[in-house]
């Protein structure tokens, strides 16, 4: 039977600094939940930068005409852009819920004048505000009230 | 480029931020009504019938509201496109890539101005 290894066989000859491996990111780490989530929330860029431009569409063709306002509303009518439109409220939901319920509870600056308010309450105070604002905004694009 | 882009981050991140938020908040009444709800025939497309439309986006608050549904959607865009070419390996190009992406934006709120001033 062998005997016990000696502690310094494996030293390097010379005496230096200890060397670490360089960092290395797994080659599936795009595939965590935790990092899916967070990409898909960065994903929805896309879609926000398209739907900027197609409301820009929408009000260049308001500002040239009835007729050209009138092609452009009923363009909207194509299932792409119906499509499109669902995956643009899904995106909203999504960042809403990411944003708001999840991360703004917790970026409320500590150590000044105000208090730190209770998650929960941060939460409700910002989701009250996007309901009220997207009740009013249905209400006056779909002609109830003004 | 990287330079300029890291003078120019508290207002990227201010936009982006706005854009986040503000942006999120008002689209989602007006993808519901102009994305879907016109389009689907849930809505009366007489409610966005040009004189009224024109009527509600040439006031002073329809033209703000017009110009942050154009300009804030697009800086969020651009500043989350702008990490996620990060996150995939993008550090070496993120200074073509941000200044590119924030063109674009860019762009877009000025040409939001003008469509908003011709109302």
């Amino acid at each position: 039977m062998a005997g016990a290894a000696h502690p310094e066989a494996m030293a390097p000859r010379k005496k230096g600094s200890t060397r670490t491996a360089p960092p290395q990111t797994p080659t599936t780490w795009w595939s965590a939940p935790r990092i899916r989530t967070y990409l898909l929330f960065g994903a929805t860029g896309g879609v926000y930068l398209l739907m900027g431009f197609l409301v820009l569409r929408l009000a260049w063709a308001l500002g040239k005409g009835p007729q050209e306002w009138n092609a452009a509303l009923s363009s909207l009518s194509n299932p792409l852009y119906i499509g499109f439109h669902a995956l643009v409220l899904v995106s909203l939901i999504f960042v809403g819920l990411r944003a708001f319920g999840k991360m703004m509870p917790k970026m409320q600056p500590r150590g000044g004048p105000l208090p730190v308010l209770p998650a929960a309450t941060v939460r409700g105070v910002i989701y009250g505000a996007w309901a009220v604002v997207t009740l009013f905004m249905v209400l006056v694009l779909s002609g109830v009230i003004f | 480029m990287k330079h300029l882009l890291l003078r120019l981050e508290p207002v990227i991140w201010l936009l982006f931020g706005a854009g986040l938020s503000v942006g999120t908040i008002l689209l989602t009444g007006f993808v519901l009504v102009v994305g879907l709800g016109i389009p689907m025939g849930i809505v009366s497309a007489d409610a966005l019938a040009y004189p009224r439309a024109h009527m509600l986006a040439s006031n002073f608050i329809g033209r703000v509201l017009l110009l942050a549904l154009i300009a804030l959607p697009l800086w969020k865009g651009a500043h989350h496109l702008r990490s996620l070419s990060m996150d995939f390996g993008g550090e070496s190009r993120d200074g073509a890539v941000g200044g590119l992406l924030y063109l674009i934006a860019a762009i877009g709120s000025v040409a939001g101005i003008l469509a908003v001033i011709r109302l």
